[in-house]
């Protein structure tokens, strides 16, 4: 009896710590302080805008590594366009490249070598200097640790030398026309060598670069906080703190931005919070072109999609218009081609060929295939659950429904999380599909050579390999002259949508609810944020 | 004393092996998954080239028999070994990262269920049949089959979009954390005398907690009730009533006490079920915990976090019941060891 009276005592204890600690909640709570006695004042006068200091972002996104040796993920390196700067960027707004750490560059030997003239007041959140030393070692240095995102200096620089204190050469393995663009990734953003290890990845480093903000505290998947950078070259950044809120839910996400918890919800909300919320009044929701595609992908070894014949028909089926709205209200476009919509050299190869939900095409189709209502091609269709969002079983069950509308296909749905469909696919075990790309670079090619080019396909499994598409890719590849470039992706297009071993299904549109309050929030087709645009309006 | 000393030694003796099945379990049971850690972590884009040096780099490419040998060689120095994604940080460091936030959640969800289960079972067992008895009793069911996603989100809907006085997610404002000493903010910000810090973490903690608490107090709720009218339908509670005692004395002296007793072993077991399963919460309210962060690495594979985490687990679950059965024998001088 003697130990439950302790029992009873302890938990007298703990009802008193719990209702001090409510106590001292409520008297936290900020109370409307007193009106000040009414005083005259003279009239007024035109209110001038001011900022505030601090801007909260939530995101679900997360940060991977804060090294640009090893990330290579879209959220992180919108972290990296905020903290770090690299020779090329593309204006706000645009997919146009200007100058970043550069003042000037020349291209010789036939888009061979790259001399790279840096600004001479670069310095570090540090202070430390920044000059071509720093730069050399710092693409080195991706190409030495020959982490994830290393491809876009091993595969493609053979050397880099530095011809003075502020000069670089860079001597490609071929020409490429469209290097400024890869010289606007974050591997080739200038880190400080002395707070980077030099052969290690630094998961967690918040040294920074030479961009607007610092970083000042990072906690994984919690919070990340950066400052404004004293050091930074150009036009200081309108807000001097940016917060970045990790949540783990786009519903919370949503909640946050109205409990005024965080001043702009960003990637990712769901289609129905981004309908409700632009009703909300004080929520503004921001729009704006994404470069995000979604594709199927036809094994075209397994049988019967090695049939060309097959695979046009069920592109002629494809009903994207029901996706975009039924699945996704309307938050994405419908794409006809692998390049999108808004990127120099799309054209709407699929549509141009099938039309939008051609069912007497794809009968057609069908029929010359061998296949008829008494006789229907099977197909099992991959989807996996959570990666692409919770709307990936709504688009996969209205592909079906717009492949068995023919009469003359039964589809099964099928699905596999994440790590598990990535393996299958790529041993080539599932014959049909669906995958998304996020861009590594503004180029039409990094839209179509990792996809149909022999080999370099692999990774999604299909084997497509065509020897006239091939040599079209590697043209539009080193081809200096844009008009030709256009032209050779024209065509890569039209025998894209003619041979359809991967059908492009829609195209994702940007979407950032914030306050009423708050400006200078740029979307445009890179999907970054650039915070140190971004402002809150605090009154006069 | 010395048998209780044995005791402990037999629990702590047993667990080494208790622990070594489920890490074998674990270890082969992930492996046999289809699903491979490093094309989760490097993407769709990597190439084959690169994905074979990953593997070869992690020990991936050696036989499964080799692989099981190295970790248990490293495990028995104490060494977790590094995580395979984001960084390959120390698997236990990731655990501390994680960990001080489930712990929190779980200590104050745990104390929420007892109070309101024990307070609402007590008024069922003294109003047995009558009205109340019958409302505590509807609260209970509709408490444990609630939806903690649900159920979350109407309070971040109540309290934190309306009456806009709580936060909906998150464990504290990112420029109010208290300076890193144990990982639990409570302590922390009272160690460090940073009071700002505790109400902020106190505000963040409210919701999920209460959700949590709430959804498990209804299990209380009718393990009190049922304790309660066993223990008042027995003699010396008539005997009690006869010598004329007042009905508190009777609850709270002698009726309470001798219904608390099965209530501890419900409490032991249902504090490692929290640490458990508390995932969804921290799902709901973005709480950065060792349930998520889990579930993740499940998904990605990341097999020596995974192994590790689940070590861990199981080391503290052990930890708790033996602390609880040592509890128990010092509530009851009737049990002993």
């Amino acid at each position: 009896m003697r130990g439950v009276s302790k029992a009873v005592w302890a938990a007298v204890v703990i009802v008193v710590v719990i209702v001090l600690a409510a106590a001292a909640l409520l008297m936290q709570k900020p109370t409307p302080a007193p009106a000040p006695a009414p005083t005259p004042t003279p009239p007024p006068a035109p209110p001038t805008p001011k900022y505030a200091d601090t801007i909260t972002i939530g995101t679900t996104d997360k940060i991977s590594d804060l090294d640009p040796a090893m990330a290579y993920d879209f959220f992180t390196w919108e972290v990296f366009n905020n903290v770090m700067e690299g020779p090329f960027k593309y204006k706000p707004g645009t997919t146009d490249l200007e100058k970043g750490i550069i003042t000037d560059y020349q291209v010789q030997e036939g888009g061979k070598v790259y001399i790279l003239k840096l600004r001479t007041d670069l310095k570090f959140a540090d202070g430390s200097p920044c000059n071509a030393n720093t730069l050399k070692w710092s693409i080195e240095r991706v190409a030495r640790i020959n982490g994830d995102p290393a491809w876009f200096v091993t595969d493609l620089v053979d050397k880099v030398d530095v011809l003075d204190n502020y000069t670089l050469k860079i001597t490609l393995k071929s020409p490429l026309s469209f290097f400024p663009a890869i010289l606007a990734v974050p591997t080739y953003f200038p880190i400080p060598p002395d707070k980077y290890p030099a052969d290690k990845v630094s998961s967690d480093n918040t040294a920074g670069g030479v961009g607007p903000y610092r970083i000042v505290k990072f906690v994984r998947d919690q919070q990340l906080v950066l400052e404004a950078n004293p050091y930074y070259y150009g036009t200081p950044p309108k807000t001097k703190t940016v917060v970045i809120k990790f949540y783990k839910d786009a519903t919370t996400l949503r909640l946050a931005l109205e409990s005024g918890e965080i001043d702009i919800a960003w990637k990712t909300l769901n289609p129905t919070d981004i309908n409700s919320l632009k009703t909300k009044p004080g929520i503004k929701v921001w729009e704006g072109p994404g470069s995000f595609i979604r594709y199927i992908v036809f094994n075209t070894k397994i049988p019967p999609f090695d049939n060309k014949l097959v695979r046009q028909a069920l592109a002629a089926a494809l009903d994207r218009n029901s996706i975009a709205q039924k699945v996704f209200l309307g938050t994405v476009d419908p794409l006809y081609s692998l390049i999108p919509n808004g990127m120099w050299g799309h054209i709407d190869a699929f549509k141009d060929k099938y039309g939008e939900a051609n069912l007497d095409l794809a009968k057609q189709l069908l029929r010359q295939a061998g296949y008829s209502e008494s006789n229907k091609l099977k197909v099992e269709l991959w989807y996996t659950p959570s990666h692409y969002g919770d709307t990936e079983a709504d688009v996969a069950a209205l592909i079906k429904e717009a492949w068995e509308k023919t009469g003359m296909v039964e589809v099964t749905v099928k699905s596999a999380e994440w790590s598990t469909y990535l393996d299958l696919t790529r041993k080539g075990q599932l014959a049909v599909t669906l995958y998304g790309w996020y861009p590594d670079y503004m180029d039409p090619d990094d839209y179509t050579f990792p996809f149909l080019h022999t080999g370099s396909n692999r990774w999604l499994g299909n084997p497509y390999s065509d020897p006239e598409m091939d040599k079209m890719l590697e043209q539009a590849e080193v081809e200096p002259d844009q008009s030709k470039r256009v032209e050779l992706y024209k065509n890569i297009q039209i025998k894209l949508a003619d041979d359809a071993p991967i059908v492009p299904i829609f195209q994702g549109k940007l979407y950032v609810a914030s306050k009423d309050t708050v400006g200078g929030i740029v979307l445009d087709p890179l999907m970054l944020l650039r915070y140190y645009l971004i402002y809150k309006q605090v009154g006069s | 004393m010395a048998s209780l000393k044995a005791y402990i030694a037999t629990r702590v003796v047993l667990t080494i092996p208790m622990i070594l099945i489920l890490l074998t379990l674990v270890f082969f049971v992930m492996r046999v998954l289809p699903g491979n850690p490093v094309i989760a972590i490097v993407g769709m884009k990597a190439s084959p080239k690169y994905i074979a040096e990953l593997e070869h780099q992690l020990g991936l490419d050696k036989p499964l028999w080799q692989q099981y040998l190295d970790y248990l060689g490293k495990l028995i120095q104490g060494d977790l070994g590094t995580s395979m994604i984001w960084g390959r940080r120390p698997v236990i460091a990731e655990i501390m990262d994680h960990f001080p936030a489930t712990l929190e959640l779980t200590i104050c969800s745990f104390i929420v269920s007892i109070i309101i289960g024990i307070a609402t079972g007590m008024i069922a067992g003294v109003k047995k049949g009558g009205k109340v008895d019958f409302s505590m009793r509807v609260y209970s069911i509709v408490a444990y089959s609630l939806f903690i996603p649900w159920f979350g989100m109407m309070l971040q809907l109540i309290f934190g979009v309306w009456l806009n006085v709580l936060p909906v997610g998150g464990r504290i404002d990112p420029l109010l954390e208290p300076k890193h000493i144990t990982g639990l903010y409570i302590i922390d910000s009272i160690l460090t005398l940073n009071f700002k810090s505790l109400v902020n973490a106190l505000e963040h903690l409210a919701l999920p907690s209460l959700t949590l608490g709430i959804v498990l107090s209804g299990i209380y709720t009718r393990l009190v009730r049922s304790s309660l009218i066993e223990v008042f339908s027995q003699d010396f509670i008539r005997a009690c009533r006869a010598r004329g005692l007042k009905t508190s004395s009777i609850l709270f002296r002698h009726g309470l006490k001798n219904a608390l007793i099965p209530i501890l072993t419900m409490m032991g077991l249902q504090f490692a079920l929290l640490l458990a399963g508390a995932v969804l919460t921290e799902t709901t309210f973005s709480w950065p915990g060792m349930g998520t962060f889990l579930m993740e690495r499940i998904e990605y594979r990341d097999f020596t976090t995974v192994q590790g985490t689940i070590a861990f687990y199981a080391l503290f679950v052990a930890l708790v019941s033996l602390v609880v059965d040592l509890i128990y024998a010092y509530v009851d001088p009737r049990i002993r060891y």
